[in-house]
C-alpha cells in the first residue's frame, strides 16, 4: 500500500480513480468528488460531468469533508460520489433509513489514511499563509511540509502529522468503505486505537457547575449560522428543522445562550444512534465549539445501552427504530405480569 | 494631525483607559477561533490576525430589541385591547478595537443600506453615532485576502476612526476623524524615528498593486452577470457543494439584511430584529408556500449577483478604483476562509467572467453563421 498521497502509487490510484469514474459518467447525472480549493490546504467538492472534469479530481489528507452530506438534497438524480472508510458510514446509515435509493448511487470507496484536522494547524500557526503544502510519508506518521509567505520572504516548516491527524483518525476503526461499487486501491488495515471516550472522561471529572461554565462559554460564540446542522449528512430536516419553526415556536429569533444551546441538545437527540461521528458539525463551526462532544456522549450511551455502533452493518437496525420485548443489556425491573 | 505610539505591553492598559468611557469590544483567541468580547480588566486582546467575526456586530448587532410591547384590555369593553410600546434604551457609547480595513470599509457599506437609501434606519443610526473604529492596518495579505480587488487596501482608512499601524511589537495611531484624534490625544507622540521606520516597513512590504496578475479587471462583472444569470446549470455547478448555512453571510462585514419577529409571552412580548441569511430557503419562502429561489442554485447565484451587480448598478455614481465599481463587499475574505466547504466567491466571479465572455462568442458565432 503506497502510504505517500504524492507517491507514484497514489498517483496510479487517482489513475483508477479517474478511468472508473470515467466507466460510470454516462450511468450518473454527475458524480460528486474533491477537487483543490483555494489554497494547498483546502479540497473542496466538485461535480463531476464530463471528461474534461476528471482533470480536478484530487485525493490525499486534506480531503476532508463528508460528501455523503449532499447527497440528501439531491434526491431523485443518480449520482456517483467519492467516499472515504468514515463517510461510507454515513452512506450505509442513509440507505438503512431509506433516505436514499442504492441503486440511484455509484459509490467510488477510497481506504484512507487518515485526513488532517486544519483547527489543530490554526491553533499553532497563521494557514493563510501557506503557499505550499505536501505530506511526505504517511498522514499517520509523516511531515507536513509548508511554505509559508512571510514578511521576510518565504520558508519552509515541517510538522509532524500526527498531531495534525483529526481526532477520528486517531481512534478510526473503519479506514476502508463499508460500501462501495468500485474499490479504488487496496484495502489497508486499522490503525486507529480503540476508543477510550478520554476527551468525555476529562469532561465528567469537572463538577456540575463548571460543565456548564465550559458550555456557556464555548456556546457564547456561537452566531446560530448552523453549518453544524446543514454539514451534518444526517441532519436531513435542514430548512423544517425545529429550530427554524415558526409555529409551534420552540426557539426564539433571539441569539441568546439558552436558543443556542437548546438546539444543540435537539441535534444530538436526535442523532442518537444515527451519528456515525464523521465530525463534519465540528468541523464546520466557524467559531470552533466542540459540539461533537454532544454526539459522542449520546453514542457511547447507545453502545452501551444497546451495544450498537451506526452506520456499519447495512443490515442492523438503528435500536431507536424500533424495540425489542427484552434488551440484553437493559435490566428489566420484573414487569408486572 | 498627530501620530502617536502605543507599546504592545501597554494595548491592555489603553484599552482599559478607554473601557472607562466606552463599552469596548476587543478580539480575544478562543480556541481556533478570534471573537470580540466586551473588554474587561483580564483581557489580553489579540491584534496579530484579522478576527473571525467581522466588525458589523457593533453596528448591526446579531439581535436588537426594538420595543417591548404590552397589551391591556379594556375591562369596561372586553373587545377593546390597548397596547402600549416603550422604546428601547439607546445604544451605549461603543468602541470597537482590532477590526481591519476591510471592516471599517464594510462601515461604509453599511452606510449605504441603512442612511443612504431614501430611508434612514433610527437605530443602525443611533449605533453608527455612538461608535468608534479603532482599525488595525495590516502588514501582509492572507491567502483569502482580496480587499486590493475591491478598492480597499492594507492601510486604507475608509471608515476607520483612528488606524494603528503595528511597527516593532508596538503601533502607530493614527486620527482619521476628529473623535479619533480625541480618542488618542493622550497617548505620548510617535518619535520621528519611528514613522521614519513606519516609512520603510511599508516600503518593504509588498503590496497588492506590485502583484498586478493578481488584480483582475471587474469593469464588466455587472453586465457579465447579468448574461450569465439565467444559465441555471452553471449556477448549479458552483453551487452543488454549498450547505445553505449562514456563515458567509453572517461573518461578512457588509451582509445587512435582517428578519423582524414579535417574541410574544402571552399579553407582553418584544419586537426584535435578528439576522437572516439568504443562504436559507426560509429567507424568500412566501406565505403562499411558493419559493422564488428555491435551490441552493438561486440562493448563491444572488449572493453573487447582490455584491458584484446589484449594488454597483444601484450605486453606480460611487465610483471606485480599480474596477470603477462599488462593490458591497470588501474584500476580507472570512466567507472563504470559514467556508465548511471552501466555496471561493473569488473563483465564481471569475468564472461569471469567463463563462459571459464564452457566451458573447457563442452569440457572435451565431449571428456571423446567420449573416452568411
Amino acid at each position: 500500500m503506497a502510504s505517500d498521497p504524492f507517491a507514484t502509487g497514489a498517483a496510479s490510484r487517482m489513475e483508477t480513480l479517474r478511468s472508473k469514474i470515467a466507466q460510470e459518467l454516462a450511468n450518473v447525472d454527475f458524480v460528486l468528488g474533491y477537487g483543490r480549493g483555494f489554497d494547498p490546504l483546502h479540497a473542496t467538492p466538485v461535480t463531476v460531468r464530463n471528461e474534461k472534469d476528471l482533470d480536478r479530481l484530487i485525493f490525499d489528507a486534506t480531503c476532508v469533508q463528508n460528501l455523503a452530506t449532499s447527497l440528501y438534497g439531491l434526491r431523485g438524480k443518480r449520482l456517483g460520489v467519492v467516499v472515504k472508510g468514515c463517510d461510507s458510514r454515513s452512506i450505509v446509515q442513509l440507505l438503512q433509513e431509506r433516505l436514499w435509493e442504492r441503486e440511484n448511487l455509484v459509490i467510488f470507496g477510497l481506504p484512507c489514511e487518515g485526513v488532517l484536522d486544519l483547527a489543530k494547524l490554526r491553533a499553532s500557526m497563521d494557514i493563510a499563509s501557506v503557499k505550499e503544502a505536501r505530506v511526505e510519508g504517511s498522514p499517520r506518521d509523516g511531515l507536513l511540509r509548508l511554505k509559508l509567505a512571510g514578511d521576510g520572504g518565504e520558508r519552509v516548516r515541517d510538522i509532524e502529522t500526527r498531531g495534525l491527524l483529526a481526532d477520528k483518525c486517531l481512534r478510526c476503526q473503519h479506514p476502508n468503505p463499508l460500501v462501495y461499487d468500485h474499490l479504488i486501491g487496496p484495502e489497508i488495515a486499522p490503525q486507529g486505537a480503540e476508543d477510550d471516550y478520554a476527551d468525555l472522561a476529562a469532561l465528567e471529572k469537572l463538577s456540575t457547575q463548571e460543565r456548564f461554565d465550559f458550555w456557556k462559554r464555548q456556546m457564547g460564540r456561537c452566531i446560530r449560522c448552523y453549518a453544524c446542522r446543514n454539514a451534518c449528512p444526517l441532519c436531513v430536516c435542514k430548512h423544517v428543522c425545529l429550530a427554524d419553526s415558526r409555529e409551534p415556536h420552540w426557539l426564539s429569533a433571539e441569539a441568546t445562550l439558552q436558543e443556542k444551546w437548546l438546539f444543540q441538545v435537539m441535534h444530538a437527540l436526535h442523532l442518537a444512534g444515527r451519528c456515525t461521528e464523521c465530525g463534519e458539525c465540528q468541523r464546520s463551526c466557524p467559531m470552533g465549539i466542540p459540539i461533537l462532544l454532544l454526539k459522542r456522549m449520546m453514542n457511547r450511551e447507545l453502545k452501551e445501552l444497546f451495544n450498537y455502533q451506526a452506520g456499519v452493518n447495512l443490515d442492523a437496525v438503528p435500536p431507536l427504530h424500533t424495540f425489542l420485548m427484552e434488551e440484553d443489556r437493559i435490566k428489566d425491573r420484573g414487569l408486572l405480569w | 494631525m498627530v501620530a502617536r505610539h502605543i507599546k504592545e505591553t501597554e494595548l491592555a492598559a489603553v484599552a482599559a483607559a478607554w473601557a472607562r468611557s466606552y463599552r469596548v469590544l476587543a478580539p480575544v483567541r478562543e480556541g481556533a477561533a478570534i471573537v470580540y468580547r466586551v473588554f474587561s480588566e483580564d483581557m489580553h486582546p489579540f491584534l496579530g490576525r484579522p478576527p473571525t467575526s467581522s466588525a458589523k456586530e457593533a453596528l448591526l448587532p446579531q439581535t436588537e430589541n426594538l420595543f417591548t410591547y404590552k397589551y391591556r384590555k379594556d375591562q369596561a369593553d372586553l373587545t377593546r385591547t390597548e397596547v402600549f410600546l416603550s422604546e428601547a434604551l439607546p445604544p451605549e457609547p461603543t468602541l470597537i478595537l482590532g477590526p481591519r480595513p476591510c471592516d471599517a470599509r464594510g462601515r461604509h457599506l453599511l452606510d449605504r443600506v441603512f442612511l443612504e437609501r431614501g430611508v434612514v434606519d433610527p437605530q443602525y443610526k443611533a449605533h453608527r453615532a455612538a461608535t468608534l473604529f479603532v482599525s488595525v492596518a495590516c502588514t501582509s495579505l492572507q491567502n483569502t485576502c482580496f480587499c486590493h480587488w475591491t478598492g480597499g487596501g492594507m492601510d486604507d482608512e475608509t471608515g476607520s476612526d483612528v488606524l494603528l499601524h503595528p511597527l516593532n511589537g508596538g503601533f502607530v495611531a493614527k486620527a482619521v476623524t476628529p473623535a479619533g484624534e480625541k480618542l488618542i490625544a493622550e497617548l505620548p507622540e510617535a518619535t520621528a524615528q519611528t514613522l521614519a521606520s513606519l516609512d520603510e516597513r511599508k516600503a518593504a512590504a509588498q503590496t497588492p498593486d506590485q502583484a498586478p496578475e493578481q488584480t483582475p479587471d471587474l469593469k464588466d462583472i455587472a453586465g457579465s452577470f447579468l448574461a450569465v444569470f439565467a444559465d441555471l446549470d452553471f449556477w448549479t455547478d458552483q453551487s452543488a457543494r454549498c450547505l445553505s448555512c449562514g456563515v458567509c453571510t453572517y461573518l461578512c462585514p457588509t451582509c445587512s439584511c435582517f428578519n423582524i419577529t414579535d417574541e410574544n409571552q402571552g399579553m407582553s412580548g418584544r419586537r426584535l430584529r435578528t439576522w437572516d441569511t439568504c443562504m436559507s430557503a426560509l429567507y424568500t419562502l412566501e406565505g403562499s408556500g411558493h419559493n422564488p429561489r428555491g435551490s441552493r442554485a438561486h440562493r448563491l447565484r444572488n449572493r453573487v449577483g447582490h455584491k458584484f451587480c446589484y449594488h454597483p448598478r444601484e450605486f453606480s455614481e460611487a465610483a471606485t478604483e480599480p474596477s470603477g465599481l462599488e462593490f458591497s463587499c470588501t474584500g476580507c475574505g472570512r466567507c472563504i476562509k470559514s467556508c465548511p466547504v471552501a466555496v471561493d466567491i473569488r473563483q465564481i466571479v471569475l468564472d461569471v467572467l469567463d463563462k459571459a465572455r464564452e457566451k458573447a462568442a457563442e452569440t457572435a458565432g451565431a449571428k456571423g453563421e446567420e449573416a452568411k
